[in-house]
């Protein structure tokens, strides 16, 4: 069902989106970034940096982020800017659950926008990251 | 925790400096890794020459130049926030030009890390006409981990 942004208000929900990153996941976004912290993908490399195991990549999760707007979003407009706020690191193989709701719907530069504000919640309850995202809807 | 401050003019001077890092092709090849690294599968049909795409692609652009570090002031960092920009979507096949930048410096006092310094910067990617298509940003927070105290905010 296409998301229809006429109806949408302040307080609305988006879909929990539920995830579990996996180390190929991992693998393949370093692959993608070309960049190969051993930490990311060697359980014992990351147990000798402090880590309990291999983690789930910053840059990733705000992609991760971006991915939940845009399931909710469909062809209904496009996103303008996602952040994420990483405040406790995510493993790999563990749940999350990527919740967001709609902050804000108002017009700016003649286009029709929202705010949105986004979290990962870990296992435990807590949020790993706090996010936000700007949409613009098509015309 | 430092005696003085170690945001001292010379490092205050990078902010600002944008440092041009080439040219980036929005290639097919590029998009559709992306796509699949953030959301598990492959895309079932690639959009032509021209077509606005999600911004998954934007990941992989970084990696089309020589990276520019932050400069070292303190022995330990973390990355704190990561954020992507787009002025409009970006389109399939498209040439950009990238410049990195470091946007700003916040300087800390106290709190989790003792006394750390905040560095922002981002990548920015300009159109033919040098119009900002998008940025890719994120802030390390440099500190000394014999200053810093435990816990997870």
């Amino acid at each position: 069902m296409s998301l229809d942004s006429a109806a949408l208000k302040e307080g609305d929900e988006l879909p929990v989106l539920h995830l579990q990153p996996d180390l190929g996941q991992v693998i393949r976004y370093c692959a993608l970034q070309w960049t190969f912290p051993a930490f990311f993908y060697d359980p014992e490399a990351a147990r000798r940096a402090g880590m309990p195991g291999t983690l789930v990549p910053g840059p990733l999760k705000v992609g991760l982020l971006y991915r939940a707007v845009d399931e909710w979003l469909g062809e209904a407009g496009w996103i303008r800017q996602v952040r994420a706020a990483h405040r406790r690191p995510d493993q790999t193989n563990r749940p999350i659950d990527i919740a967001g709701r709609v902050a804000r719907v108002y017009e700016e530069d003649g286009q029709r926008r929202a705010d949105l504000e986004l979290a990962i919640i870990n296992e435990q309850g807590e949020p790993s990251v706090r996010g936000f995202a700007v949409v613009q809807f098509h015309s | 925790m430092p005696d003085e401050s170690l945001l001292t003019d010379d490092i205050r001077a990078l902010i600002g400096v944008e440092t041009p890092l080439g040219s980036v092709e929005v290639a097919p090849r590029t998009w559709r890794r992306a796509v699949e690294v953030y959301t598990g599968k492959a895309p079932d049909h690639t959009p032509a020459a021209g077509e606005p795409i999600s911004g998954y692609v934007i990941a992989g652009l970084d990696t089309d130049y020589e990276s520019v570090g932050m400069p070292n002031v303190m022995p330990n960092s973390i990355l704190i926030s990561n954020q992507w920009e787009f002025d409009r979507p970006l389109r399939m096949g498209e040439t950009l030009q990238a410049a990195h930048r470091l946007v700003d410096i916040t300087e800390r006092f106290g709190g989790r890390f003792g006394y750390s310094l905040d560095f922002r910067a981002e990548v920015v990617y300009r159109d033919a006409t040098g119009a900002v298509v998008a940025r890719s940003g994120r802030t390390m927070t440099q500190y000394s981990a014999s200053d810093a105290r435990g816990g997870d905010e």
